[in-house]
């Protein structure tokens, strides 16, 4: 098309030239001779006449010339000039043609995508800036063909109500609102609904444009993303799956099910992470939510969590709406995998289990560490510096403990050891796990810490909840004790 | 073994360049030639408008030699008919080329994969 455009300027340049020739040849007969300065070499003039101003020598191409008066010239000139506009009048055809196309893909999949009315405005701008500069080449072109425009602004009204678009052609920002109300609302639900292909098309060319409007869809997606890298990260990947979500095209619903496969697998695997306590009583403490904490016993526990993760798959959690990105389920996820782990027994534990789900440790364990183990390395890095901070407070609170009974310094004291080589490794997380699963009691305190500088940070309410739990958890240790 | 293959590999992925250099040097003269077509077109309408008081010219080198109108007319009706028989010569020249590169291609793809297959085994 651009190369279309630009045989187009070239064009009307040559026409333009020839009519100006067209003027001087008229008026050069109207006297005998002219006096004029000729150019003399490169650099100097030399006044001269020119004479026989009715004898052009006209060229007539592959060098061939010949002799003609001015009034045959001009014609000669008429000739050329058609000819040149012929050239024109079929490269404009051939620039409609490829707008035309465009269009059509672009309304098609305007009307398929559920989700389209962003991205139909998104395409229709593209597709009014086509529109907008077909009319400006119009204007100028003296045979302009106002049938053009026409075309469009018959085809856009054709598509209806998705084509709001025709005079937001400047209001991108209203689109991407729009376009991050939509995805909300897509995570609200949890699921995409994927429109077939309405009855709106045109009814055009629809088996061959479909190949181009996948290429059209695919170009366009690659558009969005670049413009996205502008916006925020969520939003760019929301952006993505927003346009995946719509699409009818194999390649688009195939990752869109990986993206949702993926968040699915993070949400089974948060709630099915089960965690065996053997040194604890049947209470237990659970954080259901961000703000609730439940008593359970070992066995409720897993029917609990069941439960809630049923539910929890079912409709938006408190926890799950955070969930905006994958590191968010991530972190989610160290969470509850630090939850599991902390044991009840210490106050930091008690902490640490802000907003996680205690479970069993020992089945399911297994293949979820796997997972947990790599969510950890991903997080590594935050939690590094966490967990030297952490360190000085779980520190600080075993000597609270301490103070207070004897059975817990004996645990504490080992577990603070342990913390202490556990921090060296926290870092590097891979060394952390495999201490993790031999050893989930050790393990505790360093990841209640993790937890506590995570819950602090993905959730508000997990630091109001803390002092409570604390409470309750010293009032349950004293029980125990 | 896929050493063997590699080198055949290369052999063939060479010829195939040159098939391909053929075949763009081939398009370009075809285009060269259809630019010239059209101009001799233009200039044989030109002809038609003139009449025979005005004289012909024809640029040889740095001298305008003067012709007849016939003359000029039948030189340049000849010219036409050879830029449409070159044009297509070069039609064919070009099938030819790209029937050769599309074996050639289909070579090369078998041959990669021997190669794979014997970098599997090894």
């Amino acid at each position: 098309m651009k190369l279309n455009q630009l045989e187009f300027v070239n064009r009307k340049k040559v026409e333009s030239d020839y009519e100006a020739l067209q003027e001087r040849l008229r008026t050069l007969p109207n006297k005998l001779s002219y006096d004029i300065m000729v150019p003399f070499g490169p650099l100097a003039f030399m006044p001269g006449k020119l004479v026989h101003t009715n004898e052009v020598t006209v060229l007539l191409g592959d060098n061939w010339f010949s002799k003609c008066s001015a009034k045959q010239a001009v014609e000669l000139i008429e000739h050329r000039k058609k000819h040149v506009r012929k050239v024109l009048d079929d490269l404009q055809k051939v620039m409609k043609n490829f707008e035309s196309r465009a269009e059509f893909t672009d309304l098609q999949k305007m009307s398929d995508v559920s989700f389209g009315v962003f991205l139909v405005n998104c395409f229709s701008n593209c597709v009014l800036f086509f529109c907008y500069t077909g009319k400006y080449r119009t204007a100028h072109k003296p045979h302009s063909k106002p049938k053009l425009s026409n075309v469009f602004e018959v085809d856009f009204p054709a598509n209806g109500s998705d084509t709001k678009s025709m005079g937001h052609f400047q209001s991108e920002e209203e689109l991407w609102a729009h376009l991050e109300e939509l995805e909300r609302q897509e995570e609200l639900l949890g699921e995409l609904d994927r429109m077939p292909n309405t009855a709106e098309t045109n009814g055009e060319d629809t088996s061959s444009s479909e190949e181009e409007k996948e290429d059209k869809r695919t170009d366009l997606n690659g558009m969005y993303r670049a413009e996205d890298c502008i916006t925020q990260g969520n939003f760019h990947k929301e952006v993505t799956n927003s346009d995946l979500f719509g699409g009818q095209v194999n390649g688009s619903t195939y990752y869109h099910s990986d993206d949702e496969d993926d968040i699915d697998v993070g949400d089974n695997s948060v709630p099915t992470i089960f965690f065996s306590h053997t040194v604890e009583p049947k209470r237990v403490r659970i954080n259901t939510g961000k703000n609730t904490t439940l008593k359970f016993s070992e066995k409720k526990e897993e029917a609990n969590r069941k439960r809630k993760n049923s539910s929890g798959n079912g409709h938006a959690t408190p926890e799950l709406p955070n969930i905006k990105t994958p590191a968010d389920i991530y972190r989610f996820f160290v969470d509850v995998v630090n939850g599991e782990y902390v044991p009840r027994k210490s106050i930091l534990k008690s902490r640490s289990r802000e907003n996680s789900v205690c479970s069993n440790t020992s089945d399911n364990s297994a293949a979820e560490f796997d997972d947990r183990q790599g969510v950890q390395r991903s997080i590594s890095c935050d939690e590094a510096t966490q967990s030297d901070n952490s360190e000085s407070i779980l520190e600080e609170e075993e000597e609270e403990e301490e103070e207070g009974q004897q059975q817990l310094p004996k645990k504490l004291l080992p577990s603070s050891g342990t913390t202490e080589a556990f921090s060296g490794t926290v870092i590097e997380k891979e060394p952390l796990s495999p201490s993790l699963i031999p050893h989930p009691v050790i393990a505790h305190p360093i990841l209640p810490t993790i937890l506590e500088r995570k819950s602090e940070e993905v959730l508000s309410k997990a630091s109001e909840e803390t002092p409570k739990r604390i409470s309750k958890f010293k009032a349950a240790r004293m029980q125990q004790n | 073994m896929a050493e063997q293959i590699q080198k055949k590999l290369q052999g063939e992925l060479e010829k195939y360049q040159q098939l391909q250099k053929d075949l763009s040097r081939a398009v370009a003269a075809r285009q060269k030639l259809e630019a010239q077509l059209t101009e001799n077109n233009i200039v044989k309408e030109e002809l038609e408008l003139l009449d025979a008081t005005n004289t012909i010219f024809k640029l040889m080198g740095p001298v305008l030699v003067k012709q007849e109108m016939e003359e000029a007319k039948g030189t340049v009706g000849k010219r036409l008919e050879y830029i449409t028989g070159e044009i297509k010569r070069y039609e064919q020249q070009m099938q030819e080329l790209e029937r050769r590169s599309e074996q050639q291609r289909e070579t090369l793809g078998r041959l990669q994969q021997e190669l794979q297959r014997g970098q599997g085994k090894g």
